[in-house]
This record gives C-alpha cells, structure tokens and sequence, in this order.
C-alpha cells in the first residue's frame, strides 16, 4: 500500500504542576504524564481513529504531533523525516502539509475577521499569490468543501456550527495540507451535520488522497471513517488495530467496557453484555492518586473477577502493547 | 392572544445595520461632540503653526482693554493688556498638542511593546515587568513632575516624556489582559499552526484585529492627560512663560482681575480647558462603550 | 391518576427583537405540546429548532432581551391550574410601521415581578430544572450536600435542618453516587461531569415536583457516563413516576426514556404522537425530516459497510427569515410534483394520521 506518513515513537508529553509559591524554585513539581509512551504509526491515504474519553491525552497527541506544544521526550516522523526536534524556522515550511482541525468552532476562527480574510491568510501564508489567483483558489476551496460563497463576507459569528468547521477545514486545505489531525470534528454539532461532515472527510480522503488523526469519542463514528483505531486510556494507548475487529471482538477490558456501553439499547443488547457494572461513575482521572503498574486495574472487572493479582499492579510488569494478531496490539495481562 | 408578524419576512440575509444606528444615541453624542473638539484642535494648531490669525497674539491694543466678546474685529474680546484672546487660545494649543502627542506616542509604543513582551512569552519576563509596572503607577503623576522640572529645565518636551512614561503601566496591564486572554483562543494556535511567523501573529491577530479600539481610546485620555497636565504646570508658572500664550498661564494672569470683578480673561481660557478635556474624555469614553461595550448580535 | 394533564401549551410564540435587523428571531413560532401526569414527553430537534427556548418559556427564564412571549402555559398542580404566560404581554409595547415592528420596549422590572408572582411558589417547588452542563449550573463555592439541603428547606415542607440533611442524603442515594456520605462535602470541582449531574437531578428531585424538565441532560458528559445517566433516569422514572420533559438532541437518549416524542425544526413541532410511532425506524409513516434524522444516525450497516451517511442537504433553519411555504421544503428529499406548489407557498397544519400521531407534511394530507 502507501507509504508511511506519520510516525511516533515513544511520545511522551508531560505536564508540571506547580504544587505550591515557591515549589518551581524547590523543584517539586508534579508531573502529570498525558502522553505516556505513544507508539504508532500512519500510512497515506488511510485514517487512523483515536478514541478515549476526556482526560485520556488524545488530544494532546494530536497538538504535540503538530508540535502546537513541545513533545518531552521520543520521536515524531513526518514522511519519513524527524520534525521533532526541528528549529521553528525549519519546520514552518513543513508546518503547510500537516494540518489541525480544531474542536472549539469558536476559538478557532478569529471572530473580527471575514471568512474571505481568513481563507486569503490562509493561502498566502506559503507562496506567493496574486490577487485573481486568490479569488479563484477560494472558489475551489469552497467548492471542495461545500460551502456558499456568500459566506464569504461573513464573519465567523455569523455562521452555523457545520459551516464553521467547513471553514476550519477548508483553511487546513488552503495551506496544501496532506495530513489533517482532526480533533473532534463531530462534536458539538447535531447529528444531520455531523453526517454531513462526516461524508466530506470521507470524500477529501478519495479525492484529494487526504490523511487522517481522527481523534474523537464518538466510538461509531470513529469506526465507520477510520481504518485503524487505537485506545487510548490515562496518556497510553491500551489496544490498537483494525477499526472493525476492535469494535467486533475487543480485546481489553476498557475497549470491551467502551464499545458496550453506546447508549443505543440494540446494540448493547446485541454484544450481550449485562448491566451489572452498574456501580457508580468512574470519577475523576485522578492523576493524583498514584498508581502503579497498569492504569486500569483500579477499574478493570477482569482484575476484580481474577482475584487482584500482583502483576497487574506491579511497577516492573506494566503490561506493554503486545502482537496478538494481523495489525493487533493489546497491553494487557489478560486480554478477553 | 395576540399575534405578532411582519410584514416584509424577507429580511434579507445578515442585512446589520451599521454600528451607529445600533448605538445608544448617547454615545453617539458623546463621540460626536469629541471628534468636534479634535478637529478644532487640530485645526487650530495649523493655523497656529501657520500663522494664520486673526490678530497676532502679542499685539497690544491699549485702546481696547478688557474688551467683551464681539468687539470690533475681536470675536473673544481682548484681555488686559488688549491682546485678542481667540489668537492666543489659537496660539495656546502650541503649547500641549506637539508635547501631548509625544506623551502618548511614549505610552502607547512602550506601553504595547512591554504588554506584548509581557503577555505572549509570560512566565519570568512577566513577573518584573509587572512589578516595575505597579512601581511607576504608584508614583503620584505630578510630584514625579515637579521634581523633574526641578531637576532639569522646565522644558514642556521632558515633562511630556514623564507623562508618557506614568502612563505606560496603564496601557500595558490593557494590552498584556488582551494577550493573555487571546493567547488562549484557539485562533491563535490555529495561527500557528497554518505556519504564520510570531511577530505577524502579534502584529496582525492580535493588535490590529484586537486592541486597536483599545489604543485609540487611550490616545484619547492621554491626550486630555497631557492638556491638564500642561495647563496646570503652567498655571503654576512652571510651563510656558509669559508673554507666549499657554491657556494655563492666561488663566493665572487673568485671575489678578477676578477681584475687579472683570472675569472674562480668566473664565475664557479656563472654558476652553473645560470643553477640551472634556471632549476628549468624552470621546474616549463613547467610543469605549460603543467599540468595546457588549455586543448584541 | 394517570392521564391527568399536567402541563398544556397553546401556541407558544417566543421572539426576540433584534434590533441590529429590525426584525424578530422567531425562536419558537407555535408549538402546542400536552403532557400527561407519570408521562415523559421526548422533545427532539436540532440547534436552532427552538426546542431548549420552549422550556426557557415554561419556567419563566427570559427576561431582559427585547422580545415577546405569547400563547398560553396551562401547569395544573393539586387541582388549581395556572396560566404562566398571564398578562406577559402587557409589559411589551411595540412601535411598528407599516405593519412591520421597528421597535420593541419592554418594561423589564415589571416583566420580571409578573413572571415571579407567576413562578415564584412553582419553580423548584412544582417545576425542577435539570440543564446541560452540570458543572456550571452548581455553585462551585458550596459543597453539594449542602446544595441539596438548601434546595429541600426551600422548596419542600422539611423545615427541620437535621431532617433535611438525611433527605438529602437519601437523594444521593437514589441518584446512585458512590459513598454518599463522603461526597455530600465534596465541592463541585472535585466530582467528574457525571457525578456533578446525579447531584442535579437529585437536587431537582428532592423537592418532589409535579414536572421535572431536563434540558440536554447528558450532553457535554462522556460516551460511557452518558449511558449510565440514561439507566439512572430510567430507573428513577419507574420507581417514582415523575412526569418529565426530556429534551435532547440525541435521539438515542429520547428513545430510551420517552413515552410520547414531539420533533421540531425552525421554532415549531413538525411531529408529534406516541414515541414508539415516531422514533424507531419505520421510515415511511412520518415526516420526512424525521425520517432524515434518523437516517442519518450511522447505523450497523453503514458501519460495516464503512459507507457514506445519508446527510441532510443544506442548513438549520434562519429563524428570522422563515419562509413562506413548509419549513422543511427547502431540505426535504420526498417532495413530490404533486405537492411541491403546495409545499413552497403554504404551511401545513398539525394532522392527525394515526391516534394520537399528528405529522405537518402534505404528503398526508389527500
């Protein structure tokens, strides 16, 4: 198939906390560790899912592959090339091919400029271009993305939730992106616009030969756009593989517990689950508590019903992602 | 029940109408009657500068003294010593336009530079700016005068330049609030992120789209700052000396008469402070709630 | 004593002046909605429909933008039945010309003293609210025990501190937030969204209202938790029988709770009847915007197929321009030669084509 586009090895991105006045002067910082080891890779023309719930660390991902913030340690490969370490005079013109699509359709846009301004920004900021070459790129922006072109002279507080995120798309494909990390297209949009989005991305992908991040926690979304999926729970990814074989037959327990719990009664019906983990809600991602060993043992029902064994909390036996199939990988002792 | 409707329901898209028909009539007042003042201001110094008047401000009409307004040839009347009073209000803007716009230029430039510094890198260049900041801010403006005339020459330029100075902590707490609350939004990231260079992103996104309103308005207020500031100091005697015109030092000459019961040469320059200041406030303040108030969409 | 109305809407009309266009936003533009006692009534829509504006209507929560609130809110409460739209209108005087409103001045001070005369012993007594983001509807200041007991002295007849403290505590309980006891002094920072929404809802409940109106209730909260408040609702629905109004854009979560279901699109109802009729996927006995929101939800087949949505066509409704003709005509994909004239330049009335099951298409009309 295609080349690799994107690849990460061993991403970590940590947090400081300041504890206290003077803890930055004592050096007595917490660390909040929301990328802890992140492994992938992507190849071109494909998308790969990035699922997880808030606090998971997937959209930090996405803002440290685009080095949108620093990466603490491992290394980021962009076609083949390491950005990771690139000074941002070398890596602005890289900055054009791998693109955000950002989750707040506000904040995204600034509000005191015309979508007309924005685009042109957005075109002129890698090449030279004169004034009818403008005007004709953004009619072919706007058609690609489906947007009216008396739209134009808007401003963004004056468009609709889908024709926000069209414009934050359309900006990522004036600058030539060839790689879009897409945090949480579909959220915050109601569902006839999100199937709307939903069908452009799939379309760019065929037409354009696009590359997806596709991060969300819209689990039927993820799999009907990805072609790859990884699960990612407190900063690590715990499975990863094909989009259907992980929504089909998880193998981790949190993947298992994720799929199941969709809200709609049919299909939880279907994978038969019961409703007996009907016990209290999860509680905050308390990075506080210190935990060690898996990070999802404290919830983990195979943990409970196997009697708590000690190596699932063991410090030196964090269980690692493993080979368990074609193009699957699970960190997990005991995997369903 | 009754029923609501129009007549017309095709509005027609977006149709806003434009911002002086959504303001407060007030405001528009307020803006209105400021932009006056300034182009009276600024009129008069050309004509100043240029000598363009109706009586040259020194030429004693000793015939004429103390002359009401609307007296042969002199619209304000003549003072004391029979000097036509309208040429030496005219005059007068000499004495605080030029030094008034050094005080700002001094406020804004280095007030948005330290904001900006300040704001967008944060973290340890923060910290002893804003100390320094809330150092000189809470020095009392006219003490810090006095003792610079004393210390050097009484020259109207170096107290501009400490004018401009007490009033750099003010615009740079506005601009560095304006970044750090920007420096959040994701527009920005968004900026980054498309490939823009830092400085173009201050530049452009921030100060421009953002703080403009801001910097004008206080370019407004440091302009009334700098006509009290110069009047008073030459009220005081420490400005302009006599017999060059200064609005402050024709109000003090004029007050000898008061007694005499002759008070048109002390009230004229004082209603020329009064509805110059006053204008500019105004027009800060207007332009304040119009640009800056809530929006309603 | 089922079937007993509780709450009955009458042409609820809620526009807001804009003044910037000299015109009014019509956000809700005629809905007639009729709630029985232990019945929960699904209100679906999308952003712009108008859905969350109509229970901002029914608790008296708009107040200061220019605009009016016309129609009638019948509530009926221990056998007395109050109108909470009365004399509204009075405090609203509009300038108009040429038959077109130029101006609207409210009188907001007496606005607001009528809607407290009117909602002052209902809200929190009779009417509970439950909204989206629960977090920020908490007092993040006060620990939620403490929220819950301030809410049972105010609104129940519990006068007793003591007492009210263990009714709260009992809430809690019921709510199903783990140790209750310790989190009755948590602060709402301290509590995920999923937790900091059980405190709502027993906060709303503790009072035991005639009609509990939620607003978005698991939206903004995780995938997981989501379902899990679902359960919880449902559950609290068997055992007490509270009469809700349940308002969602997620049509999963109306499906599961509803009895009857009410659909809006641009400020009005397009469809409205018993929930089994309207929600599941029959696609061919309902509005046709109906059945395109449904279909366009990514079904198991589409999943596995990894196929395309069937999207609707276009935007949300401006509710400033409506059109003339249907709403929906703009979007609708089952127009056909027969109807179109009608579609495009009249409105169709509510009608009923199956018991209790109103649709406003002209496709049913023969």
């Amino acid at each position: 198939m295609g080349k690799t586009i994107l690849e990460v090895v061993n991403l970590k991105k940590h947090f400081l906390q300041p504890r206290g006045l003077f803890s930055a002067l004592r050096g007595q910082e917490r660390i909040i560790p929301a990328v802890d080891e992140v492994n992938f890779y992507l190849k071109e023309h494909e998308t790969l899912g990035l699922v997880g719930e808030s606090g998971s660390g997937k959209t930090t991902v996405g803002k440290t592959i685009l080095r949108l913030t620093p990466a603490t340690s491992g290394r980021i490969l962009f076609a083949g090339k390491d950005i990771t370490d690139l000074s941002a005079r070398d890596f602005r013109p890289l900055r054009k091919e791998m693109q955000m699509i950002f989750q707040d359709l506000d904040a995204a846009l600034n509000p005191k400029m015309r979508i007309r301004a924005i685009l042109k920004e957005a075109i002129s900021v890698h090449q030279d271009i004169n004034g009818s070459q403008v005007d004709r790129k953004i009619g072919e922006l706007l058609e690609q993305v489906n947007l009216k072109e008396t739209k134009l002279t808007n401003f963004p507080h004056e468009l609709s939730g889908g024709e926000k995120r069209r414009v934050g798309i359309a900006r990522a494909l004036a600058v030539g992106a060839r790689f879009l990390v897409a945090d949480e297209p579909t959220s915050a949009l109601d569902v006839s616009i999100q199937a709307q989005v939903v069908n452009l991305f799939k379309d760019l992908q065929k037409n354009l030969g696009l590359s997806y991040l596709f991060i969300s926690h819209d689990l039927r979304i993820v799999e009907l756009v990805s072609h790859k999926v990884a699960v990612m729970y407190l900063g690590r990814i715990v499975e990863m593989g094909l989009a259907n074989r992980i929504a089909e037959a998880p193998r981790h327990p949190y993947t298992h517990i994720l799929w199941s719990s969709l809200v709609d009664k049919e299909s939880r019906e279907a994978s038969g689950t019961s409703s007996e983990g009907k016990s209290a809600d999860w509680g905050v991602f308390d990075f506080e508590r210190p935990y060690r060993g898996c990070r999802f043992a404290p919830r983990c029902p195979v943990y409970h019903a196997r009697g708590r064994p000690e190596i699932c909390i063991n410090p030196s036996t964090e269980p690692q992602l493993k080979d368990i199939g074609e193009v699957h990988k699970v960190a997990c002792h005991f995997p369903l | 029940m009754r029923r609501y409707s129009q007549v017309s329901r095709h509005v027609g898209a977006y149709s806003d109408l434009p911002f002086w028909k959504k303001a407060a009539p007030l405001e528009l007042v307020y803006v209105a009657y400021g932009l006056l003042v300034v182009a009276l201001v600024v009129a008069s110094y050309i004509l100043g500068a240029a000598n363009l008047l109706p009586h040259s401000p020194q030429e004693m009409d000793l015939q004429l003294l103390m002359a009401p307004p609307a007296t042969a040839g002199h619209v304000l009347g003549t003072d004391f010593v029979g000097r036509d009073i309208l040429s030496r209000l005219i005059v007068g803007i000499q004495a605080y336009f030029l030094p008034g716009l050094l005080a700002i230029g001094i406020a804004l430039t280095l007030g948005t530079f330290l904001g900006v510094v300040a704001g967008y890198r944060g973290g340890r260049i923060e910290v002893p700016i804003t100390y320094v900041a809330n150092l000189i801010d809470s020095f009392p403006r006219l003490v810090l005068i006095l003792l610079m005339v004393a210390a050097f020459k009484p020259d109207i330029y170096y107290i501009m330049v400490v004018v401009g100075l007490t009033n750099v902590p003010v615009v740079l707490s506005l601009i560095k609030g304006k970044i750090q609350f920007l420096k959040e939004k994701n527009f920005i990231e968004a900026a980054i992120a498309i490939g823009l260079k830092s400085r173009v992103i201050i530049l452009k996104h921030i100060l421009w789209y953002n703080c403009r309103t801001v910097l004008i308005i206080q370019a407004t207020l440091g302009m009334a700052e700098a006509i009290l500031v110069e009047t008073s100091l030459s009220y005081l005697g420490f400005g302009v000396q006599e017999p060059t015109p200064s609005w402050g030092n024709m109000v003090q000459a004029g007050a000898n008469y008061l007694m005499q019961g002759k008070f048109w040469p002390s009230t004229a320059p004082a209603l020329a402070i009064l509805i110059t200041i006053m204008g500019f406030h105004l027009l800060g303040d207007g332009l304040n709630n119009i640009l800056e108030g809530k929006r309603s969409k | 004593m089922r079937g007993v109305p509780i709450l009955e809407i009458e042409d609820l009309r809620t526009y807001f002046f804009a003044k910037g266009k000299q015109a009014f936003i019509r956000a809700v533009d005629g809905v007639n909605l009729r709630i029985n006692r232990g019945e929960t009534l699904g209100l679906v829509g999308e952003s712009g429909s108008g859905k969350s504006i109509t229970a901002l209507s029914i608790i008296g929560l708009i107040t200061a933008e220019p605009g009016v609130i016309s129609g009638r809110i019948g509530f009926q409460t221990d056998g007395i039945e109050t109108n909470l739209l009365q004399d509204l209108g009075d405090y609203v005087h509009l300038k108009g010309k040429d038959g077109r409103v130029m101006e609207v001045h409210k009188d907001c001070t007496g606005w607001e003293k009528q809607v407290e005369r009117l909602m002052g012993d209902i809200r929190g007594r009779e009417i509970s609210v439950i909204f989206q983001n629960p977090r920020s509807s908490l007092n993040p200041f006060i620990p939620i025990g403490k929220q819950i007991t301030e809410a049972i002295l105010l609104n129940s007849l519990i006068k007793n501190h003591h007492k009210a403290k263990e009714r709260a505590l009992y809430w809690l309980e019921q709510v199903k937030i783990d140790s209750p006891r310790l989190r009755f002094d948590s602060y709402p920072y301290g509590l995920s969204g999923g937790m900091c929404q059980r405190a709502m809802i027993a906060m709303a409940l503790a009072s035991e209202p005639s009609l509990l109106i939620a607003d978005e209730p698991t939206t903004g909260l995780d995938a997981t938790i989501q379902s899990k408040i679902v359960d919880l609702l449902q559950e609290l629905k068997s055992t007490f029988t509270v009469t809700t109004m349940l308002i969602s854009h997620d049509i999963e979560v109306i499906k599961r709770l509803s009895d009857s279901a009410a659909v809006m699109y641009g400020g009005t109802l397009m469809e409205y009847g018993p929930a089994r009729d309207i929600l599941f996927v029959d696609l061919e006995s309902k509005h046709p915007y109906t059945a395109a929101l449904l279909a366009s939800i990514p079904s198991e087949k589409h999943i596995k197929e990894k196929a395309y949505l069937q999207a609707i066509e276009g935007d949300v409704l401006d509710t400033i321009n409506t059109p003339e003709g249907c709403r929906f005509y703009a979007r609708c994909n089952r127009v056909t030669e027969g109807v179109r004239e009608k579609c495009q330049y009249h409105e169709p009335d509510l009608r009923e084509i199956s018991p209790g099951h109103c649709v406003r298409c002209w496709l049913y009309f023969d």
